[in-house]
């Protein structure tokens, strides 16, 4: 190895950062990417079969039930707010405020899931009834495990504030936690917009 | 922590010493079995990955061989139609998703964070437990493959061979749920490599300065990102979820569509060509400069070409479906964009030809894998431009001229730079060089074996022997060709048993390799054969694509990050200034708990939906144990922070 000669002392760089400065940040970005192009796909495949039909739901199948998905559409608007408090909370090292904010997120995101449960019957037929159902169930099905996913996220991140001591580092893990729920429920919109509102329109 | 070192002036090598024994004491695995399986080092993952790769390339080669000789004269019985429908479905399945895919992201784990200077990966259990799940694949398909069960649907297996109704038993969820081992492995590779490339970079790398390699690396990750999530649609969604719960996506008889799963599958499966291929040259670029002693011409082509085939790679999938009825506006437009696709692989070659020529080649073994490589995949490449005419790929379609072309493509434009990469960073992970004797063996039979295997299958296919026919009658005339290529087979078994040989006497006994042994420009070879386990004592600042063919005597490097733990410093993503510290995990049990988990879902899941409960209890307990350790050691315990504290100066 050649002879080494200092110039930059990285000492003071903080260890602790936000946003597209944090190694995390990116990561969740990229899943983020997958798992939307994911959907992306599978609402694709839902378009293709729906060549194969004249009429949309098929025929003998009644139209998706609008109730539980739009009062779980309202209340995943709702959850942006404890969401970006909470995530504001951490960027101000705010251990109350995150406390409080992660409890009242973690409590709407169990209510979401919940719903979903109704959601996927709202859909009116079986998955094995015929492609629609099949294509229906898989994508509200496939949605949920991304709510699954950053539901059990969050339920987490609320235990570890509310019971153990933590690293500062962690307050930045609560703004990445929002950021990944902010794509959950903006993903959600066109899915909801065609599984559940399509059928009626077209 | 470390004594403070001083600042712009010529550090004595003692301080070196001490420094580099205190990252040794921080970054070392711990020692035997338990230290092996919680390792999250990227040495010692990419290792296992291009080990494990290595022995899928040796089991599809010999399944290979298996059916050629099974081909070598017509009416042959040493197989069956059903042994031979498994063999050749293991063989492909292995060759594209279990060695080719894992082999080229496995060189990318290794040789990334080496070539931009890093410590390690970004995400270092993401990036062991992308092992352990794809180790879960290799062990699931041949253990079917020995209890009868390997699938046997072709490699695509397309609906409705694949369907419930056609392929009953486990022998196609066997294959569905192996691919989604190998989506999920990829894609953990992928996100790793993206993200260490944009944020793990030594100061001063600029994007304008990445290696060639790290770019082809960061192409490809790219595209697996949008690659692999289509096969995973329409894999673990689709095929397995009509086979295991009744669902309709491919049955037309309530509604379902078998065209969509050629859709699917060739979104995916016309881009994962290039997946294999882009990191193969994107080796070639580093041997051509060494070997030819001057940086490659057209550095800014060859990443535009890059880029640009990348892009085009995506547009192409329905030239696999010109048998299908595609409308004719289709058919003229996918036939057109799979002839562009030749013209930035053109530019890369010209580039390397011009290099060649420019510079002053030296003819040891890599170069003459890359030679190999370049008249191979050439003729595999022209091969291609036919195929994308409709009228000529209707004819051919399904026969032995598509196995010849994909087989000239694979091995021409993807083993053969493999292989010049092995013989050239051999010397890197092991210390010391591969003979020079034996690597010639190696290439001319290697070479003389691919041209006699795969050239006579052209001839077959035009004369119309089918692909995936275990035998044939005698008055067809294929005899002779078919022997020729049986031949031909054994040589390039030959020739990679005279490799296994070299690397195995050559790890023990070969020559000695010291940190740089080619005089090569790139950063990897800035630091001893084999690497540390901290790879760099310190950060070094690069003002070129080539640091180390530049003239200054000394290193000029970062110092200031702390030692007594896994500190890595994080960069800006386009210009690689120093941005902050982030501290890297310890080795940790919970990548290989979690993989169990994965197996547990997805194998589970061919025999009963509950499976799927089960695995998720058992992830939560690993979720939580990989938070956990996450947490420590990173900060001191939260203290009661002054009010108006923030974040950034923590």
């Amino acid at each position: 190895m050649r002879p080494v000669r200092p110039v930059a002392d990285a000492s003071a760089l903080p260890s602790v950062t936000y946003g597209s400065r944090s190694l995390m940040w990116w990561g969740t970005l990229g899943f983020i990417v997958i798992e939307g192009w994911t959907t992306a796909l599978l609402v694709a495949s839902y378009l293709y079969l729906r060549q194969n039909y004249d009429s949309w739901p098929p025929l003998r199948t009644p139209n998706p039930s609008l109730l539980i998905p739009t009062i779980n559409l309202v209340l995943m608007a709702l959850s942006i707010i404890p969401a970006e408090l909470s995530s504001r909370a951490g960027k101000r090292l705010d251990k109350r405020g995150v406390q409080v904010w992660l409890l009242v997120f973690s409590i709407i995101c169990v209510a979401i899931l919940v719903l979903r449960w109704w959601e996927l019957w709202a859909i009116g037929v079986r998955w094995d009834t015929n492609a629609y159902g099949s294509a229906a169930w898989t994508i509200v099905g496939f949605h949920a495990s991304l709510l699954l996913l950053d539901v059990m996220d969050t339920i987490g991140l609320t235990l570890f504030f509310w019971f153990r001591r933590l690293p500062i580092k962690t307050f930045s893990d609560v703004s990445d936690n929002s950021f990944y729920w902010y794509f959950t429920i903006g993903v959600w919109l066109p899915v909801y917009l065609i599984v559940y509102v399509g059928p009626h329109v077209f | 922590m470390s004594v403070p070192l001083p600042v712009d002036q010529t550090l004595d090598s003692a301080s070196v010493v001490r420094v580099a024994a205190e990252l040794e004491a921080t970054w070392r695995d711990r020692p035997g079995f338990w230290g092996w399986v919680t390792s999250v080092d990227h040495k010692s993952i990419g290792k296992r990955y291009i080990i494990t790769a290595f022995l899928m390339f040796l089991a599809g080669g010999i399944e290979a061989a298996i059916m050629r000789t099974q081909l070598a004269v017509p009416e042959n019985t040493l197989l069956g139609p059903d042994k031979y429908n498994q063999l050749f479905t293991t063989h492909g399945t292995t060759m594209m998703f279990l060695f080719a895919v894992p082999m080229m992201t496995a060189m990318g784990i290794y040789f990334v964070p080496l070539m931009i200077g890093a410590r390690n990966v970004a995400f270092p259990r993401l990036n062991a437990f992308g092992y352990w799940t794809y180790f879960v694949g290799v062990v699931f398909l041949y253990i079917s493959l020995f209890v009868n069960t390997a699938p046997d649907v072709g490699w695509f297996a397309y609906v409705p061979l694949s369907g419930p109704a056609f392929s009953p038993g486990h022998r196609v969820d066997v294959w569905a749920q192996l691919v989604t081992f190998t989506e999920i492995s990829a894609l953990c590779v992928a996100v790793n490599i993206i993200v260490t490339v944009f944020k793990c970079r030594t100061p001063g790398m600029s994007l304008n300065r990445l290696p060639i390699f790290v770019w082809a690396q960061l192409v490809v990750a790219f595209m697996v990102v949008f690659a692999m999530p289509a096969v995973a649609a329409g894999s673990t969604l689709m095929l397995a979820t009509d086979r295991a719960v009744n669902m309709h996506w491919f049955n037309p008889a309530e509604g379902g569509d078998a065209l969509l799963w050629q859709h699917i599958f060739w979104f995916f499966g016309h881009p994962e060509v290039y997946i294999i291929f882009l990191p193969a040259i994107g080796m070639v670029t580093p041997i051509i400069e060494t070997f030819c002693r001057r940086p490659v011409i057209g550095y800014t082509a060859l990443v535009m070409a890059n880029v640009a085939t990348a892009f085009f790679a995506f547009g192409l999938w329905v030239h696999h479906m010109f048998a299908t009825p595609i409308p004719e506006l289709g058919q003229s437009l996918f036939t057109a964009a799979s002839m562009v696709i030749a013209v930035p692989t053109g530019v890369q070659i010209f580039c390397w030809i011009a290099t060649i020529w420019a510079g002053r080649a030296r003819f040891a073994v890599p170069m003459f894998f890359v030679l190999g490589f370049i008249f191979t995949f050439v003729n595999g490449g022209i091969t291609g431009v036919m195929l994308a005419s409709v009228a000529f790929d209707k004819q051919v379609h399904d026969t032995f001229f598509v196995v010849a072309h994909l087989h000239y493509v694979l091995i021409g434009g993807g083993l053969m730079p493999l292989f010049a990469g092995f013989y050239y960073w051999f010397p890197k992970v092991t210390g010391r060089m591969l003979n020079e004797r034996l690597g010639k063996w190696h290439f001319w039979l290697f070479l003389v074996g691919v041209q006699m295997t795969f050239f006579p299958m052209h001839e077959l296919g035009l004369n119309g022997m089918p692909r995936r026919v275990y035998t044939y009658l005698a008055p067809t005339g294929w005899g002779t060709l078919n022997f020729i290529a049986t031949i031909g087979a054994y040589t390039i078994g030959l020739g990679v048993l005279v490799f296994i040989v070299n690397a195995v006497l050559s790890a023990r006994t070969g020559e000695v390799a010291g940190e740089n042994p080619w005089d090569a420009s790139g950063l990897e070879w800035a630091t001893p054969s084999p690497a540390p386990p901290y790879n760099f004592v310190f950060p070094i600042i690069v003002n070129s694509v080539h640091p180390l063919w530049e003239t200054n005597v000394e290193h000029t490097v970062v110092t200031g990050l702390r030692t007594d733990r896994r500190e890595i410093l994080v960069t800006t993503a386009t210009d690689a200034l120093s941005e902050s510290r982030h501290v890297a995990p310890d080795p940790s049990i919970w990548p290989l708990y979690l993989a169990g988990c994965m197996a547990l879902l997805f194998i589970g899941s061919i025999f009963s939906p509950y499976f799927v409960l089960v695995a998720i209890g058992f992830s939560v307990i690993g979720l939580l144990g990989w938070a956990l350790q996450s947490t420590k050691k990173i900060e001191p315990e939260l203290v009661q922070l002054p009010t108006g504290a923030t974040a950034e100066g923590a």
